[in-house]
Order: structure tokens, then C-alpha cells, then sequence
């Protein structure tokens, strides 16, 4: 208030004087203290468990028996020779590439064909958009049923227009256990890419389209020269927002099929969470933890690469 | 997004202008691509909305329709047996509800408050550090939660913040203050400072501009960001499932998976029944912020769309 008193009885200046303005800036510095609530949750919920959880991978802490032994580098060696690991890593890759591939290349497709048919009929965007707005476990649990064997609308609809002739297994089969669980996830993210897709194409001047016609550019080479090269930075940040999202995953595959039949759809996250909390293996899951992490904080920084060039 | 609300504006002021200009230079495509066209996105509406329709029929079947080996393609008769199952029935749906509904709100919340303080620091601090602090907030929201687990796990348990509301909530702060923050840093980036100083010249304390100029400026960052963060903790899974060890203190995702891949794993009515009751305010939440899907979808990322 003391501060305020003085400048409050005075009319305001037309244009600030340097002293006011160094005032400013010294208020200015004073934003900091907005920050500290923030910082320490984040310290609490963030830095710290992310230390332990380092610290952790160098023990033999179990859930079941807390009294914890340093063992250095055990947790890794044994990691290292972990075929259940090597097989998580590769259908974490699986389940991430091909959702994101699908999801991409069809959100895309759509994009465009949208654009054209009624320029932005935005009923039919905002109908195709609803599968993003179902929760993630209700739409794991949709497709669970669908994909039954027995009762499964899928395998309904296939038998009954006799192109197999025997109910497939979706998800009791190891063979098509992680395809099924790649589609549920697809119908649910597709719209994701959509909407950043349209977002995009909207920014495309109309101008330059129009350009590109009166030269009698035909419509592929339009959309591969102009529109296509709007759509880039758009393209790079959904891909990297939902590469690690995928990484991420936990309810859409704990939900539809817990990781099974065996560990067909077993990813990362699945593995790390069983270890935890099904084997009590503390230790061992931080390990693969930490360098599931690592893996990540590659893909982070690329990450925040990007947005700082695409910001600046 | 600038472009959506104009488009949008435009639309209620003459109707018939921007829709007209759309049918003329749809005329002029050929007949083959606009067959393709039409095709494609008549396939994409039944796959967007067949499974929700098939989610529906199958909430409001009797049990006996429900376990025909070939399930008839619509509920006949209907029923509202299943729905009513839930909440009589033999787990506490309500109390999953509920649950969920507290959690949501509160950490929404807390989050909003946090996150406005943090991105009016990040927007407009001129600290030391607040380049990098920014970054590293960015940077903690690509943590895997699996790997927090754990130790938060064992965090909570010392501090005795198992299986209390008041955990999982501060749990949910992990992934929704980082991402708040950003979001709100967004919205405030696009607030001209040239308002804000304007109040400082005539004498108004920080705090005083923060809250009566500079906020009232940013309700659609705030409501976004609350509507966000419900729907994240909403979708949920991973922490209370670890976080939470009795059933009647569970919220709805855990609480369901629970529930039906145990004793009523065949109990697919019921399981549609309350997977719909659950995507409803969902979609409420979606549809209402609808025009700010994608900033806050692609927070941080994304600040010049």
C-alpha cells in the first residue's frame, strides 16, 4: 500500500517516466513468488519421487519385505537379460508406431476430404470428433465386448456374412490380441489428429489455394505443394504429443485385455506396473522404470526442441 | 482457434453466405472425387458412431437378449433394468460416482488457482531462471505416471495418504499442474501487456492487476483449463488403482475394472449401462469446450494456433 499511496495521488502520466518503469521491473521480479506453490507440489509429486525412484533401481526393495539392501547394479544386468523386457519394449513400439500411424494417416485422410465436402460442415466434424469424448476405459471395455468370441458383435457380423467361417479369438489368442487392442485404440484417437489436422488447414490462406488453382494445379499437387506444407508443424507436435501418450498407456490396455493372453499386449507400463504391484518387485520395476525413462527423456527433448523452434 | 470463432460468427450473422460459397465450389469437384468423397466419410461416421450406438442398444437389453451367442442388432424390448441394477445392484456404482465426481472437481480446482498463478509468473515474471523453470515444467509432463508410481507409492504410504481422497487428489497435481500451467502461460501470452500496464501507471499493487485485470481477461484459459483437468482425472486409472486399496473409496474407472473383470465379467448389459452413465459428462465437458479442443489438447505446443 505504502508503495501504492504516492503514484495513486498523482494523475497518470502520459508516458511512464524511467523510474517508473524501473519500478515496474522490479515489481515484475516479484512474479517469482507466483511460482512457489506450483514448485512445491511439483517437488513433491515430481522431483522427488522421480530421485527415489533412481535410487530405488539400485536396490532389492521388495512391498512385501521394506528392509531394502543396496545391490548397485544388479537390477540392470538382470534387466538386461530380461526376454519379458525385450518383448514389452517391442509391443510398446508396436502398439505406439502403428496407433499413431493409423491414427495419423486417417485423421489426414480425413481432414482433407472434410475440408472439401461443404467446406467446414462442422456437424459432421463435431459427430466424428465423439469417440474422443468417450473415456478411455469405457471405450477399452466397448471393444472388450466387442471382440468376444461368443456374443462379440464383430465375430456376429463376419459369421453371419460368411466371410470366416469360425468365431476368431480376438483376445484369447496371442495372435490377435495386440492388432484388436491397436483398433480399439485408433477409434479413439483418430479424432485427436483430426481436429489438429483441421486446426491446420484452416490456417492455409485461401489466397495461396486459389493461387495454386487459377494456375491449374491439379487438386493432389495442391494438396501435396500448399497444403500439406501448413499442415507440418501441426503434423510434428501431434505425432510427438501422442507417441508419448501411447508410451504411456496404461488404461486402454489394462482395461481391454490386463497385458494378456500371456504377455502378447504386454507393454512398458503394463510390465512396470505388474512388477510393482502383482510381484512386489519394487526395486527391480524402478529399474525398468529408470531406463524406460531414459528412452522417454530422449523423445522429451526432442519434444521440447521442437516447440521452442516452432514457438520462436 | 481464432479462425474457428470467426467462421463461427460469420455463420449466425448470414446464414446462407459461407454455406452457399461450400455448395458452388463442391459442384465444381468431379463427380468421382466427390463420390470418394461421400463414401469415405459416410465409412468414418459408422465407424466414429456404430460402436457408441452398439454401446446404447446393449446398456438397454434384458440379460437374455444380451447372452444370445448372435446379439439381435437392437434392444427388443427395451429395458432400464440395467441401469437401475446400478445403483441396487451388487457393487456401489454411486459411490464409484461419486467418488469420481469429488476427485474431478477439487483437483480442477486446485489446479486452476495453481496454474494461473504459474503461467501469470511464466507470462510475465522477469526472474532469474524462468526460461529454464518453464522448459522444465514442459518437460515433466512427458514423466511416465508408471514411474512416479512407485515411489509415490511408497511416499504416501510413510505420510499416510493411502487410500484417502486427499492423495489421490495431490496424486492427479503430477500431470495436471504441469499442463495447467502451460495452458494458462498460453492464454496469458495472448493478453496485450499494454492493458495491464496501463493499470500499473496509475498505481494499482501487482497483485491488484493480477486479479482484477489480467484474470477476468483469461476466463476462457481458466474454464478451459479446469474443464481439461476434469476430464484427465475423470479418465484416470493408474493412481487410483494404486493409490486407493478399498473399494468403496475407489472412483469409477478402477472401480469398474474391478467390478467386471471379477465375478461379473459376463455381465455385459450392466457393464454398458454404466460405461454410458460414465461417458456422459464427459462429453458434456467436451462439447462445451469444444472451440478450445485443440490449444488445450496440444498445450505449450501449439501457441500460435
Amino acid at each position: 500500500m505504502s508503495a501504492r499511496s504516492p503514484s495513486a495521488m498523482l494523475p497518470a502520466p502520459v508516458a511512464p517516466s524511467l523510474s517508473s518503469r524501473a519500478r515496474r521491473q522490479w515489481r515484475q521480479g516479484r512474479l517469482a513468488w507466483m511460482l512457489l506453490p506450483t514448485l512445491a507440489i511439483l517437488a513433491f509429486v515430481i522431483a522427488y519421487p522421480a530421485v527415489r525412484a533412481v535410487q530405488l533401481s539400485f536396490t532389492s526393495t521388495s512391498l512385501i519385505n521394506p528392509i531394502s539392501h543396496g545391490i548397485g547394479f544388479q537390477n540392470y544386468r538382470t534387466l538386461f537379460h530380461d526376454s519379458v523386457f525385450y518383448s514389452a519394449l517391442k509391443n510398446t513400439m508396436v502398439f505406439t508406431g502403428a496407433s499413431v500411424v493409423l491414427g495419423g494417416l486417417g485423421g489426414l485422410v480425413l481432414a482433407l476430404m472434410l475440408e472439401d465436402f461443404l467446406g467446414r460442415f462442422r456437424v459432421i466434424q463435431t459427430v466424428l470428433l465423439t469417440p474422443w469424448a468417450v473415456p478411455t476405459v469405457v471405450a477399452a471395455f466397448l471393444f472388450r465386448y466387442m471382440f468376444e468370441e461368443s456374443g462379440g458383435i464383430v465375430n456376429s457380423v463376419l459369421l453371419r456374412s460368411h466371410l470366416i467361417s469360425r468365431a476368431v479369438p480376438f483376445l484369447a489368442s496371442p495372435k490377435w490380441s495386440m492388432p484388436s487392442v491397436i483398433v480399439g485404440n485408433v477409434w479413439v484417437e483418430l479424432p485427436f489428429f483430426l481436429l489438429v489436422f483441421s486446426a491446420g488447414l484452416k490456417s492455409v490462406p485461401d489466397e495461396i489455394v486459389e493461387a495454386a488453382r487459377t494456375d491449374s494445379a491439379g487438386k493432389l499437387s495442391i494438396v501435396r505443394h500448399v497444403k500439406l506444407h501448413y499442415l507440418k508443424g501441426p503434423a510434428i507436435i501431434a505425432t510427438l504429443l501422442m507417441v508419448i501418450a501411447n508410451f504411456n498407456n496404461f488404461p486402454h490396455i489394462e482395461a481391454m485385455t490386463g497385458g494378456g493372453p500371456g504377455i502378447s499386449t504386454t507393454t512398458l507400463v503394463i510390465y512396470v506396473y505388474q512388477l510393482a504391484f502383482s510381484s512386489y518387485n519394487i526395486g527391480y520395476a524402478s529399474a525398468v522404470g529408470v531406463v524406460w525413462l531414459v528412452i522417454l527423456l530422449v523423445l522429451a527433448v526432442g519434444f521440447v526442441r521442437t516447440v521452442r523452434m516452432e514457438t520462436t | 482457434m481464432g479462425a474457428l470463432s470467426t467462421t463461427a460468427g460469420e455463420r449466425t450473422r448470414a446464414p446462407s453466405g459461407p454455406l452457399r460459397n461450400a455448395l458452388v465450389q463442391w459442384r465444381k469437384k468431379s463427380p468421382l472425387w466427390r463420390s470418394v468423397v461421400v463414401v469415405v466419410i459416410l465409412v468414418m461416421l459408422a465407424w466414429s458412431l456404430l460402436p457408441i450406438y452398439w454401446m446404447i442398444a446393449t446398456s438397454l437389453k434384458t440379460s437374455a437378449q444380451v447372452a444370445l451367442p448372435n446379439p439381435t442388432l437392437y434392444p427388443h424390448p427395451t429395458t432400464a433394468a440395467n441401469y437401475s441394477g446400478l445403483f441396487n445392484g451388487p457393487f456401489p456404482f454411486g459411490t464409484f460416482l461419486e467418488n469420481s465426481v469429488v476427485t474431478a472437481v477439487i483437483t480442477s480446482v486446485i489446479t486452476v488457482v495453481l496454474s494461473a498463478l504459474a503461467g501469470y509468473s511464466f507470462s510475465r515474471g522477469k526472474y532469474l531462471m524462468r526460461g529454464p523453470l518453464t522448459y522444465a515444467v514442459l518437460a515433466t509432463q512427458m514423466l511416465p505416471l508408471a514411474v512416479l508410481l512407485v515411489p509415490l507409492y511408497l511416499e504416501f504410504l510413510n505420510l499416510h495418504l493411502l487410500n484417502s481422497d486427499l492423495g489421490l487428489i495431490i496424486g492427479y497435481c503430477s500431470f495436471s499442474v504441469p499442463f495447467g500451467s502451460w495452458l494458462m502461460k498460453g492464454f496469458i501470452d495472448g493478453i496485450p501487456i499494454e492493458i495491464e500496464n496501463a493499470a500499473r501507471v496509475d498505481g494499482s499493487s501487482q497483485l491488484f492487476v493480477f486479479l482484477r485485470v489480467t484474470l477476468p481477461l483469461a476466463v476462457a484459459g481458466l474454464i478451459t483449463t479446469g474443464v481439461f483437468v476434469f476430464i484427465n482425472t475423470w479418465n484416470n486409472l493408474l493412481y487410483p488403482l494404486t493409490f486407493i486399496t478399498t473399494l468403496n473409496k475407489q472412483t469409477l474407472p478402477p472401480g469398474l475394472l474391478l467390478s467386471y473383470t471379477g465375478q461379473f465379467k459376463t455381465d455385459w448389459g450392466g457393464m454398458m449401462a454404466a460405461a454410458f452413465l460414465m461417458t456422459l459428462p464427459l462429453a458434456v465437458a467436451f462439447f462445451a469446450i469444444q472451440r478450445f479442443l485443440v490449444r488445450g489438447l496440444t498445450a505449450g505446443a501449439l501457441t500460435g494456433v
